[in-house]
């Protein structure tokens, strides 16, 4: 694809440029100072995530209602790069807790609920792992994955409800609580990044979706011709 | 500046995270592009 | 058919093929009974931590009895290959899932009945006056464990290591579920029970959404 080259260039000075932007535009914060810059990365993290599992789900209903492989093949990615991005923000908000709370990890409910959104389509994955006849894992997997989807606002709910009843490590009173213009802007940059990022990842993984099924195809087609007599066979042979 | 060992390193994580998936996705579409090709030659062939 | 009807005659027939041996209710009552044990020795809890820890150790009992019970829901038929039987019969798939939820539904509940008395007495605390309640809460919590757990039966039934992904799948799925039981549970041990809203209302909630779910996706569940 020509236009590849020119848009992962665009995306990574895009990346390049919000990080710098997090790291020397915004302005400092009051209590924690430096160490709440990650905030930029953390939160684009999750709306990469969010992004990617959304889209997971359309696939997920797509494959049901049309069976066409490709919406198959954009849910696998969608969820992989989902996890990706979730990993990535269970990083940053460890790399965040330790310098601002003083532990490593709280069972607060932000923190709680990524990590079972982790849980859940890293399942997803292993058990697409398990199933071989191809069109019974993209349609297990696919109820599966609208069955997760369904649960991420639950859970989402749920430890909202529960952790705030418990005392926890405040941050900083909720990130829309009056935040300097500034730092709206940044944060909106940086999401937007993030976003692109993701999206070019997830069209490559895409792609080697694609790419697989094509193989098959091919191993198929080379099995079936070699298995049929004819001038296939002298020409192997005269070689 | 205080606790910026742990800012950058979050930083480089992201990077990380990010990067060493993509480089592996693009890896394996360049492995299965080669097979792709060689096989289809072996079918123009055959 | 009717899918009430159908529902009931295949619950009646799941509930006759357990009750011959009923081997998958007594090693589910033993099995969550090793777990409350276990945790005594664990974490030696004194009374008040009881109080404190009990809903808690109560739900995850239930919960890893009940991903285990689940698995032969549907792994039973697989083995038997009698589902493309039951597929051919002129019923829908959703009166065969939930049949199957009921059956599911009623063996936990039983086993509910015995191990409830039995941690009261280990953990020394107190049902006067919150059973009835309690039954609402248990009863809620068991549905909502009984019809994903079900459903992801069906899905890891064509599976290997099945017996290892059934919980693998269920129990992230069911967290909300777990917090809202215990949550709820918890209220009811305190020191003045009360039954909390918020917490049943949530309970329902999930119920519905996933019997919803169970009901719109029955068809993908059980094909070919």
């Amino acid at each position: 694809m020509k236009t590849r080259a020119p848009i992962t260039i665009l995306v990574a000075a895009v990346m390049f440029f919000a990080g710098y932007a997090a790291l020397f535009i915004a302005p400092d914060e009051r209590t924690m100072h430096e160490i709440q810059r990650i905030f930029y990365f953390h939160l684009g993290s999750w709306t990469a995530m969010f992004a990617a599992l959304t889209v997971a789900f359309v696939a997920n209903v797509a494959w049901l209602l049309t069976r066409q492989p490709r919406w198959d093949w954009l849910g696998v990615s969608a969820v992989e790069v989902g996890v990706v991005a979730c990993t990535s923000g269970l990083i940053t908000g460890v790399l965040w807790g330790k310098p601002a709370w003083g532990i490593w990890w709280t069972w607060d409910a932000r923190l709680t609920t990524c990590f079972i959104l982790w849980l859940l389509y890293v399942s997803y994955l292993i058990l697409r792992g398990l199933i071989e006849e191809p069109q019974r894992r993209a349609t297990l997997s696919a109820v599966f994955g609208i069955f997760a989807f369904l649960d991420a606002p639950l859970v989402y709910a749920s430890n909202r409800l529960w952790r705030t009843q418990h005392p926890a490590p405040v941050i900083f009173g909720g990130p829309n609580s009056g935040l300097d213009p500034t730092m709206v802007k940044v944060l909106l940059f940086c999401m937007t990044a993030t976003l692109a990022l993701m999206l070019v990842i997830l069209v490559d993984r895409y792609r080697l979706e694609q790419m697989r099924h094509e193989l098959d195809e091919l191993r198929v087609a080379a099995e079936t011709r070699s298995a049929s007599p004819g001038p296939a066979l002298t020409a192997a042979t005269r070689n | 500046m205080r606790n910026f060992h742990f800012l950058f390193a979050a930083w480089m994580a992201v990077w990380a995270v990010f990067f060493v998936y993509e480089l592996s996705v693009a890896s394996r579409v360049s492995q299965l592009r080669d097979e792709i090709e060689r096989l289809k030659q072996q079918l123009r062939e055959g | 058919m009717s899918t009430a009807r159908a529902a009931a005659i295949l619950l009646a027939k799941e509930l006759r093929l357990e009750f011959r041996t009923r081997e998958l209710l007594n090693a589910t009552i033993v099995f969550a009974l090793v777990v409350v044990v276990l945790f005594s020795f664990s974490f030696d809890p004194t009374s008040a931590e009881s109080r404190r820890l009990g809903p808690g150790l109560l739900w995850i009992a239930f919960l890893f009895a009940g991903s285990l019970m689940l698995h032969p829901s549907f792994g039973r038929e697989q083995a038997n290959q009698t589902l493309d039987a039951l597929r051919m019969a002129p019923i829908s798939p959703f009166a065969l899932l939930l049949g199957k939820m009921l059956a599911n539904f009623l063996f936990l509940s039983a086993a509910e009945l015995i191990l409830v008395p039995v941690f009261a007495v280990l953990y020394n605390v107190s049902l006067s006056g919150v059973v009835g309640r309690l039954a609402i809460v248990l009863a809620l919590g068991t549905a909502g464990l009984c019809i994903t757990g079900t459903v992801f039966s069906a899905i890891a039934a064509h599976a290997r290591m099945r017996e290892l992904l059934l919980p693998l799948l269920l129990l992230p799925i069911l967290a909300p579920l777990l917090i809202a039981a215990v949550e709820a549970t918890a209220s009811l041990f305190a020191e003045r029970p009360a039954l909390d809203r918020t917490w049943l209302a949530f309970l329902g909630g999930f119920d519905i959404v996933f019997l919803t779910a169970s009901w719109l996706l029955s068809d993908f569940l059980l094909e070919e």
